[in-house]
C-alpha cells in the first residue's frame, strides 16, 4: 500500500494556496493591466484613425476648395481678359473716331484755305488779265480806231435810248 | 437864244476830240435831243482807254472801253 506522506499533502495544499494567491494578487492585476493597456492602445489607434480620417477629409476639402479657387480664378481671369479686350476695342474705336474727326477738320480747313487761295488767285489773274488787256488796248487805240469806237458804241447806246423813249411814249399814249 | 436855258453836255474821252469825232457825237445826240440847246464841254481822261462818256443832264451815256473791260471783269468774278 502506497503510503502518502503528510508533508507531500501539505506541500500540495501549500502549492494550491500559492497558486490561488498568485492568481488572486498577481495574475489578475497583470491581466487587468494588460487589458487596460490593450484598451488604451485600441482607443489611441481609433483616435489616430479618426484623426487620420479627419485629416483626409480636411485634405479633400482643401483640394476641393483649391479646385474651386482655381476655377474661380480662371473665370475671373477670363472675365478680366474679356474686359481688357472690350476696353481695348473701345479705346481703339474712340481713337479712330477722334482721328477721323481731326482728319475731317483738317480736310475742311484745307478745303477752305484752298478755296480762299483759289479765289485770291482767280481775282489776281482777272486783275492782271484786265490790266494787260487795258494796256494792250491803250497802246493800239489810235485816232481812227477811236472814231470807229465812238461811232459803234454811241450808235448802240443812242439806239437803246431811242427804243426806251419809244416805249415810254407808247405807254403814255 | 438865251444861253441860260441851254443844257450842258460833257464829253469825256481818252484823247482830245477831233472835229470828226465831235460831228459824229453831235449827229448821234441830235436823235435824242436838240443840239442847238446844248453847250458842249470836253474833258480828257486817259483811263478810259477808248470810246466816250457823255454826261447829258441826268443821263450818263458810258461808251468807254474801261467800262466795257470792267463789265467783263465783273462777269468773270
Amino acid at each position: 500500500m502506497i503510503s502518502i506522506d503528510r508533508s507531500i499533502i501539505f506541500q500540495i495544499i501549500n502549492f494550491l494556496v500559492l497558486v490561488a494567491l498568485l492568481f488572486r494578487f498577481l495574475f489578475k492585476p497583470v491581466v487587468q493591466a494588460l487589458d487596460k493597456r490593450s484598451n488604451h492602445i485600441r482607443e489611441e489607434m481609433e483616435k489616430i484613425e479618426k484623426e487620420k480620417k479627419a485629416a483626409e477629409e480636411m485634405r479633400l476639402k482643401y483640394e476641393e476648395e483649391s479646385k474651386n479657387i482655381q476655377i474661380k480664378f480662371q473665370e475671373m481671369q477670363e472675365l478680366a481678359n474679356q474686359e481688357a479686350v472690350r476696353i481695348k476695342s473701345k479705346i481703339i474705336d474712340e481713337a479712330y473716331q477722334e482721328s477721323e474727326k481731326i482728319k475731317q477738320t483738317a480736310e475742311e480747313k484745307a478745303r477752305i484755305e484752298i478755296d480762299k487761295l483759289y479765289s485770291e488767285l482767280k481775282l489776281d489773274i482777272i486783275d492782271i488779265s484786265t490790266e494787260m488787256a487795258a494796256k494792250l488796248l491803250h497802246e493800239r487805240i489810235d485816232i481812227s480806231k477811236q472814231d470807229q469806237l465812238i461811232e459803234q458804241l454811241l450808235e448802240e447806246a443812242i439806239g437803246k435810248i431811242e427804243i426806251k423813249s419809244d416805249v415810254q411814249y407808247g405807254q403814255q399814249q | 437864244m438865251d444861253s441860260s436855258n441851254k443844257e450842258i453836255v460833257k464829253f469825256i474821252t481818252p484823247f482830245p476830240m477831233t472835229e470828226l469825232q465831235k460831228n459824229i457825237v453831235k449827229n448821234k445826240l441830235s436823235r435824242i435831243g436838240n443840239i442847238d440847246q446844248m453847250i458842249f464841254q470836253e474833258e480828257v481822261d486817259t483811263s478810259l482807254i477808248g470810246g466816250i462818256i457823255i454826261i447829258f443832264g441826268e443821263m450818263l451815256i458810258d461808251c468807254s472801253l474801261r467800262t466795257q473791260l470792267d463789265k467783263i471783269k465783273e462777269g468773270m468774278i
